[in-house]
């Protein structure tokens, strides 16, 4: 291989490894390449590229974030919860401020009090799950209560493509602009990169770190929305396992859990490889319980290989 | 003469397109010291690394006392007796200095049938190990709670517990102090005596004059010239590193500056920045003016350099330019116009984002374009262009990680930073610590410039040639206070500031 195709594939594993995933599928099976099936997958990728964008935020930085799961529980009750009562507008704003409040907890409590990611995020992904609990009582909240033009939300489409498409795709062509462009998108990499050689170059770490925790939770709150307008409901058991999911997408995407590297871009196609390998193995019809023993075999392939590469 | 302890022959190393080590020989007889210099990128990391079984050669092959020997790890070569002692030691900084000694093969007891240390007799063995080098720690304090310099006996203590027939030391005295430095030269006398070959690797020449049997000068991966001792000095030696352009003593040590004392007398210059509360170790930088900050590890020196950038605990306060300003953080500094390089190269550098992103880190929020705006792109990059081209960092690519510069580039681009953000007040720590000779000059040259253009500089540094060589004025700190302070135009006595450190 020439010295310039290799630097041109070298940081695309992972779209090479969709491309290549997408391409086994569509030779065993004519179903995947049908319309019904392609926007299916991007409807289910839609929510987990929402999270994993904020995710990814979290990870840049050199953080870990274990609670967007319950979060998106949480605020999507919350949002069915005040719609209900006070209408669309207000209900959304409820779902992404309840997410919002949770990250800021989350990042307080990491950049301030200096207590490991890890054991923080842990500790609100199994209080927030008991808030949800506690505040609905088990039961979904909403159904046929909920505003007709939110429940049509989660069905309906712009120039053809769903809603709960659209919404990531603009928050990724925002926030990237962010991340690359801007001063706080860079010192967010400086930060993961060497906390302490940002504190000396004058970044003010703390607020750094902990602003990456708000726009994980924030979007967070969003996913939560989208998936109660998806469901139609508020739903408490919701979002269980997402925060694994999201976290595996975005290492997929060839982020560092040291922090530091990591681009929106390639989250998201982290996001569709593990759509897309969950759809074709469903259309190959693959025992349910050996998908997953695929999906996590590919979570730690995909880790080795990016070590392997590192350490060359 | 019998066979050499350890040999190289022929040893060929490529990483990617670059000849590391071209058909380098090297060879090191017992109870001798063979010292190894270069320039950064010359090869010595990576004979060192194949030496000590990191690296297999690609071609060339290893002879550890006359016998070939093939290294499929560094297990193997500590197996042969080649013991490395690198920059960053490998202690484990939560365990206490004996658990750390003794780690590997702890003595053991049998209580009940089963293996348990026995901690007495690992206490015993540790006290008498260090001993020996003449150092006498608790040996139960946790490791991290040491200097460097105690440190680096400790790892040698450990080399010494195993069957050493070779010691390599790579930059050895980077961080010690001069009195810490002839405790580790009388260590490797006294070694060396006992038949211990030893593979000295540093930038100091002097020290290498003063120790070294031998030595190699490598260059761009070959052998550039190999000598004994009486037969090289240190101007040999540094002609032989650079090739011969450089020899002639362009910029290496340049004729000395003109100090403030040949500038015509104004009117009292107003303090650039100095401490506004009384305080014992209280600093006064005029601008124009490069003050020298001397002292022993400990003496508070690099304290000072902290206070004045707002880290280590508290708020200092301090007139900048006469206004007075609290910091409490170094972002407050930045933003007073004072920049800090740290004498830890990972502390100044993120090594996995590029010099483009290092340089323009502190000045992100001057280069938007209108407030809350996108980095004007051109701006910033052409800043950097300049910059790099300005201190002649080299390769010129803005784009490739911190990491892939060499010691002295690396540093260059943690001055960058600075100039980037026009900052009046430099705080130095050892700026051109693990620098080979030639960045070394320019980085001498740049913090002159630095200084002649208005700004102010306080320079710490281990290095009294150093000192005498860049600045102004020397100030002297013992146990955190200024003891002495040493202009320029009375001549710098090295005797009176050592009597001022308490060295």
């Amino acid at each position: 291989m020439t010295a310039s195709l290799k630097r041109t594939l070298s940081g695309q594993g992972a779209l090479i490894a969709l491309l290549a995933l997408c391409l086994i599928t569509a030779l065993l099976t004519h179903r995947f390449l049908s319309p019904l099936n392609l926007s299916n997958i991007l409807v289910q990728s839609s929510i987990m590229a929402v999270i994993a964008i904020g995710m990814t935020f979290v990870i840049v930085g050199g953080g870990f974030d274990l609670s967007v799961g319950s979060t998106v529980a949480l605020a999507g009750c919350f949002a069915a919860m005040t719609m209900v009562q006070f209408g669309l507008l207000a209900g959304v704003v409820a779902g992404i401020a309840t997410g919002i409040a949770v990250g800021l907890i989350n990042g307080v409590i990491i950049a301030y009090l200096g207590v490991n990611p890890f054991i923080t995020t842990l500790g609100t992904m199994v209080l927030v799950r008991g808030l949800v609990y506690l505040v609905t009582g088990g039961a979904p909240v909403g159904d046929e209560q909920l505003p007709a033009a939110f429940l049509a939300f989660g069905s309906a489409r712009f120039l053809g493509i769903h809603y709960l498409v659209w919404v990531p795709a603009i928050l990724l062509i925002v926030l990237s602009w962010v991340m690359a462009a801007t001063p706080y998108g860079r010192r967010v990499y400086a930060t993961g990169g060497n906390r302490e050689a940002a504190y000396l170059s004058g970044v003010p770490v703390g607020r750094i770190i902990a602003s990456t925790y708000v726009w994980c939770g924030g979007l967070a709150g969003l996913a939560g929305v989208m998936l109660a307008a998806r469901l139609q409901s508020g739903q408490p058991t919701a979002g269980e396992f997402y925060e694994l999911t999201a976290i595996a997408a975005v290492v997929l995407g060839g982020a560092s859990l040291q922090g530091g590297e990591g681009t929106l871009y390639k989250s998201i196609i982290g996001v569709f490889i593990m759509v897309v390998l969950g759809n074709s193995l469903n259309l190959l019809n693959v025992d349910s319980y050996w998908q997953r023993v695929a999906i996590g075999v590919v979570i730690i392939a995909a880790a080795a290989a990016d070590r392997l590469r590192s350490r060359h | 003469m019998s066979a050499p302890a350890v040999s190289g022959r022929g040893l060929t190393k490529q990483f990617g397109a670059t000849h590391a080590l071209d058909g380098v020989d090297f060879d090191v007889q017992a109870a001798e010291v063979h010292a190894l210099v270069g320039e950064n990128g010359a090869g010595k990391s990576t004979l060192v690394r194949v030496l000590s079984g990191v690296h297999r050669p690609d071609q060339g092959e290893i002879a550890v006392g006359g016998t070939v020997r093939r290294f499929n790890g560094p297990r193997d070569a500590i197996a042969a007796g080649i013991i490395t002692i690198p920059q960053e030691l490998r202690l484990v900084p939560a365990l206490s200095v004996a658990e750390n000694l003794t780690l590997g093969d702890p003595p053991l007891r049998r209580v009940a049938g089963l293996n348990t240390i026995d901690r007495a007799r690992m206490r015993k063995t540790a006290r008498d190990e260090l001993a020996q080098l003449d150092f006498a720690p608790d040996p139960d304090i946790r490791v991290d709670r040491l200097s460097f310099a105690e440190r680096q006996l400790i790892a040698i203590a450990r080399a010494l517990r195993r069957q050493c027939r070779v010691l390599i030391l790579d930059e050895p005295t980077a961080a010690l102090e001069t009195r810490e430095i002839e405790r580790l030269f009388a260590v490797l006398a006294r070694m060396k005596r006992q038949g211990t070959a030893i593979i000295y690797v540093s930038h100091r020449l002097d020290e290498i004059v003063a120790l070294a049997d031998r030595c190699t000068v490598l260059r761009d991966g070959r052998v550039a010239t190999t000598s004994r001792r009486g037969s090289f000095n240190v101007t040999d030696l540094v002609a032989a590193m650079t090739g011969s352009a450089a020899a002639k003593g362009e910029g290496f040590f340049p004729s000395p500056f003109l100090g403030s004392a040949d500038q015509p007398e104004q009117a009292p210059r107003s303090a650039l920045l100095e401490d506004a509360v009384e305080r014992p170790d209280a600093i006064r930088l005029r601008p124009r003016e490069v003050t020298g900050l001397a002292g022993l590890l400990g003496s508070g020196a690099s304290g000072i350099l902290r206070r004045l950038f707002g880290i280590g605990g508290g708020t200092s306060t301090i007139r900048r330019d006469g206004i007075m300003r609290r910091l409490a953080s170094p972002a407050d500094a930045v933003r007073a116009g004072i920049g800090f390089v740290p004498g830890e190269r990972r502390l100044g550098l993120i090594m996995n984002l590029s010099a483009r992103d290092n340089i323009l880190l502190p000045s992100l929020d001057r280069l938007t374009r209108g407030r809350g705006g996108g980095i004007d792109r051109a701006r910033a990059d052409r800043l950097v262009r300049e910059l790099m081209e300005l201190l002649d960092i080299r390769p010129r690519n803005t784009r490739l990680s911190a990491s892939a510069f060499s010691g002295g580039n690396q540093q260059k681009i943690i001055l960058a930073k600075w100039l980037a953000r026009e900052v009046g007040v430099l705080l130095l720590e050892e700026p051109t610590q693990g620098v080979d000779v030639a960045a070394k000059a320019q980085i001498h040259r740049l913090i002159r410039a630095f200084a002649e253009g208005g700004g102010g500089v306080l320079l710490r540094s281990s290095d009294f040639a150093e000192l005498t060589l860049v600045c102004d004025a020397i100030l002297a700190v013992h146990r955190g206070r200024t003891t002495d302070r040493l202009e320029r135009a009375d001549g710098f006595d090295e005797k009176r500031l050592h009597t001022a450190i308490g060295a």
